[in-house]
């Protein structure tokens, strides 16, 4: 069988000075930096999450009671609980101490820790959002690469056209004709999937377990993967583009090698690294769980938690999931910018 | 590479194969010949204890696990025997002795007057115990259990008693919670005393009881009743038509018209417990009568507020806002589901729609009509403008403000729709007085009590700006003196006829403007739920009475051994098996061709 052909780097290649031990220092260095600049931000966020939950409207023990009748004593019982009666300063400190030490306080809706609670959610919403995103690149990838290099073909078209439709669509609404058609049925076609949760309510054990949940996952999955999918194939599609008419690309091409090793082997390499750091920004989102998506499917992952403490609102639980979901976010963003800084040597020269 | 891609197809058709193996294993449902009633709801549990449970789903669930001093009867809705067997009052009405039945535990334990006084002690003593249900226990002085008897102690005479909405909890099992405020209650099975026993609660996923076999009342005739969490009402109806549940309560008129035409599903459509009404800004005052908020002058006139209902065509209301599924509202906040209790507007006290009366009433009253068509007060300071508040995200209050609109322009007053988030809404409408008309509703229970005390003096907001609840900001001497008499009154006719007064007093006071009484809209599979007793028997609600009776009498179709009864569920798990099985051989084989012709191409 065919051996791998000769490491295909031309850029690197050609960008990179020889000498690796500087470099090596600068990636460290560059990182540190990056990692400083993460902290601030992290440390702006905590700060930032404790003002703007203060500011929204409504008395969160009033909206605890909702609507029922509760005493004075049992209000102020409530608000002492939840510390409302300390001066904003107070309060602040207090939470700043307690974010540090990973202690994000009681929901007062659910009246159980918000760690506690993350950690629950934390497993579905990786399933569902991290194979959508697995799916969606991989898509997104191949498409746009196709795409990109027949540009204007028929193929181009079709698929720009399609993922386009599909990014506009409203995700609420697209959740739901799945749903009527590949969860219920329309006409003589049955219901194919189930549409409600991670699992079935008598989930079998075992491997059948994994297939229940594997079904569950089909809508979810496809809702979330047709939304976005185009993003991907967008960034790969131009970014491919961009390198089709590179001098290199020619001379791979007068080698003789076929129009597909030189796409495989020469310009997807080059043109991917746009699509890289997207793709860590997204993995940052991926913990925030796709809010909609599981609240149609009624998926038990952190956007369903979100969408319940907005709901209430419950404010620990909101500080809670909006600190994880803003943490995940600046860490990957700074993944991504080192991880980039390791791909592409231009980068690191500049 | 080419081993690679045999290893590749041969797990391609494992997986196929290992599909339908489990599509036989899935047929063989866990709840094969079980009865099992799966009910639909589109909220889920705040919390497993019922001293901490707030959310209407939670404390349907704990009715149907635990047991009442009293429950209302099926038929009448008046206060019977539930745990408590029979009661005496003492001559000034302040002490209440109860017989507690001989009833036993889902543990096998005997049920005493012991639970039922840890339960209302640990509520009267621990602020947290008091979160769900605080006001049940505010009058209470004393409570003290001798063998089966439980004598309460009050501090004022309170004929509402019987009403009793506090879960008895097993003083073995709960006295060794020490923290109230953080316990969570997720033990399994629970130690309950009513038909059902929690076995199992996965967090916003589901709820599984078992039916209760020590229940005094009998086993129910269903084994299991699960309760399934929807996130989004559409994906509920959807599952009901589908079959993956089978009732659903608490239906809008949109959803309920999508199941109407199902032929497998029972649309459910019977008269409510719920009013609709407009709460009017007559002057919001705090505790201390000083006035707040910025509601419009012109409407602290009673000829104003009585203009407004004139100009009202309710059943039109009914009929274009509510899809028909409602009754128009000719009489206050108790709707007419409540025999006892209802009172309806007759003779010269009925408003009827008459735009033309209403535009009487405001120019003998001096309202002008300016030039623009639009009325000013009479001592021509402001118009009469007047915002509407209603909800953000409720579609029949954005159709609701339209008809309104329309209504009073035929009057000489211009409405303006202002939308909220509900913390917003119920800050500004309920403690704050910023608004003029607002949208408001409220469910009714069997005793109109609660419903009355919502309109009380002492439920407007204290001084410090401090909420109590209050629904219209009124505050009138006429009622609160009925309210204190209905208290006193134990005899049940004579006490109806004070509430009724209470309510005429509402409707010619017009601080609030009733509009109409929705329906009870529920639906469920006739192919599964044999049989079904609402509450009241007599076309009453089955999941939106929030009584334990509809669950109790419940009976269903077994689910058939070999799995073909469940239908929906086997052939999905086939086709999905089959798909799958299907989708991975097309990529192997497309894979495998794709290779096979790059590899040809390199040969040459």
């Amino acid at each position: 069988m065919t051996a791998p052909l000769e490491a295909a780097e031309p850029a690197v290649q050609a960008a990179g000075p020889g000498d690796e031990r500087p470099t090596r220092r600068g990636t460290l260095q560059y990182a540190l930096s990056k990692a400083g600049g993460a902290l601030f931000s992290i440390a702006m966020v905590i700060v930032g999450t404790f003002f703007v939950f203060r500011l929204l409207p409504g008395d969160p023990v009033r909206n605890l009671a909702q609507g029922r009748n509760m005493t004075p004593a049992q209000l102020d019982l409530e608000r002492r609980r939840l510390g409302l009666d300390q001066p904003m300063i107070d309060q602040f400190f207090d939470f700043v101490g307690k974010t540090l030490r990973l202690d994000l306080g009681i929901s007062y809706e659910y009246k159980r820790p918000v760690l506690d609670l993350i950690g629950e959610r934390l497993g579905p919403t990786l399933l569902l959002a991290g194979t959508g995103l697995v799916i969606a690149v991989s898509l997104g990838i191949w498409q746009g690469t196709r795409a990109g290099w027949r540009h204007g073909s028929r193929f181009d078209r079709f698929s720009t056209g399609a993922s386009l439709v599909l990014w506009s669509v409203p995700t609420f609404w697209l959740g739901l004709l799945l749903m009527m058609v590949f969860g219920v049925g329309i006409g003589p076609i049955p219901g194919l999937f189930p549409f409600r949760g991670i699992e079935s309510v008598d989930a079998p054990d075992g491997f059948a377990y994994i297939l229940d949940v594997a079904s569950h996952m089909v809508l979810p999955c496809l809702t979330l993967v047709a939304v976005v999918y185009a993003q991907y194939l967008l960034v790969m599609r131009s970014s491919l583009l961009e390198e089709v008419s590179q001098d290199y690309v020619t001379v791979a091409r007068a080698k003789g090698l076929r129009d597909d090793e030189v796409r495989r082997r020469h310009a997807v390499p080059n043109a991917l690294l746009p699509t890289v750091t997207l793709v860590f920004m997204r993995i940052g989102f991926v913990v925030g769980g796709a809010v909609t998506v599981e609240t149609i499917y009624t998926w038990p992952g952190l956007g369903q938690l979100f969408y319940e403490a907005v709901r209430v609102p419950d404010f620990t639980l909101m500080q809670g999931t909006f600190l994880l979901i803003t943490v995940a976010v600046v860490v990957m963003n700074t993944l991504a910018d080192v991880v980039y800084h390791m791909l592409d040597p231009r980068v690191r020269s500049a | 590479m080419r081993k690679w891609f045999a290893r590749l197809a041969t797990l391609g058709v494992a997986l196929l194969v290992a599909g339908q193996g489990t599509t036989a294993a899935l047929a063989q449902d866990p709840a094969a010949g079980k009865k099992t009633v799966r009910v639909g709801a589109t909220q889920s549990m705040d919390s497993m204890n019922p001293f901490l449970a707030v959310r209407l789903v939670s404390t349907s669930i704990h009715r149907w696990m635990y047991g009442y001093l009293t429950v209302p009867d099926s038929k009448t809705l008046q206060p019977s025997p539930d745990l408590a067997e029979s009661w005496t009052t003492s001559e000034d009405g302040l002490t209440w002795t109860f017989k507690i039945r001989a009833a036993k535990w889902s543990d096998g334990k005997p049920v005493t007057a012991e639970d039922a006084a840890w339960t209302f002690n640990k509520m009267m003593t621990d602020e947290a115990a008091k979160t769900a249900n605080g006001p049940a226990v505010e009058n209470f002085e004393s409570v003290t259990a001798s063998g089966q008897d439980l004598t309460i102690k009050l501090k004022a005479p309170q004929a509402s008693m019987l009403e009793n909405p506090v879960p008895i909890m097993p003083k073995h099992v709960w006295e060794s919670v020490t923290d109230m405020a953080n316990y969570d209650a997720e033990k399994y099975p629970t130690v309950s005393s009513g038909p059902y026993i929690a076995v199992e609660h996965k967090k916003d996923q589901h709820v599984k009881l078992q039916a209760n076999p020590n229940y005094w009342r009998g086993k129910p005739k269903i084994d299991e009743l699960q309760v399934v969490f929807y996130d989004n009402p559409q994906a509920a109806i959807a599952g009901l038509k589908n079959g993956d549940i089978d009732l659903i309560g608490r239906l809008q008129p949109p959803e309920f018209e999508a199941i109407q035409n199902d032929p497998n599903i029972e649309a459910w459509n019977t008269q409510g417990r719920r009013a609709a009404y407009l709460q009017i800004n007559h002057g919001a005052t705090t505790t201390d009568d000083k006035p707040v908020g910025d509601g419009h002058p012109a409407l602290k006139d009673l000829k104003v507020r009585q203009a407004l209902h004139y100009a009202i065509d309710k059943q039109k209301l009914v009929t274009e806002v509510q899809n028909g599924l409602a009754k128009p509202a000719d009489g206050s906040i108790v709707p007419p589901m409540y025999k006892d209790f209802f009172w309806e507007a007759t003779g010269d006290t009925k408003v009827t729609y008459d735009p033309a009366k209403a535009n009487k009433i405001l120019d003998d009253a001096g309202y002008k009509k300016g030039s623009d068509g639009v009325r000013t007060m009479p001592d021509g300071s402001r118009k009469l403008e007047f915002r509407f508040t209603i909800h953000t995200d409720t579609p029949i209050e954005d159709k609701l403000a339209e008809y309104l609109t329309g209504f009073f322009k035929e009057i000489g007053i211009t409405l303006t729709t202002v939308k909220l988030d509900s913390s917003k809404f119920s800050e500004e409408t309920g403690v704050t007085g910023n608004f003029d008309i607002a949208i408001s509703g409220w469910s009714v229970n069997p005793d109109p009590e609660e419903v009355m005390a919502t309109h009380l003096c002492s439920r407007r907001p204290a001084p410090g700006g401090e909420g109590g609840g209050t629904e219209s900001f009124f505050c009138d001497e006429t009622f609160e003196k009925l309210y204190q008499e209905q208290l006193k009154e134990l005899d049940r006719p004579k006490r109806a006829e004070i509430l009724k007064q209470m309510q005429e007093r509402l409707y010619t006071q017009a601080p609030i403007i009733a509009i109409y009484y929705p329906n009870d809209l529920e639906g469920y599979r006739k192919d599964r739920i044999t049989s079904i007793t609402p509450i009241p028997e007599d076309k009453g609600l089955l999941y939106g009475g929030s009584s334990y009776w509809p669950f109790y009498t419940v009976d269903a179709k077994a689910t058939a051994a070999s799995g073909g009864a469940s239908g929906g569920g086997s052939n999905t798990g086939l086709i999905a098996g089959i798909a799958g099985g299907v989708v991975a051989v097309g990529l192997v084989v497309f894979l495998a061709t794709r290779r096979r012709k790059s590899t040809a191409d390199e040969r040459e």
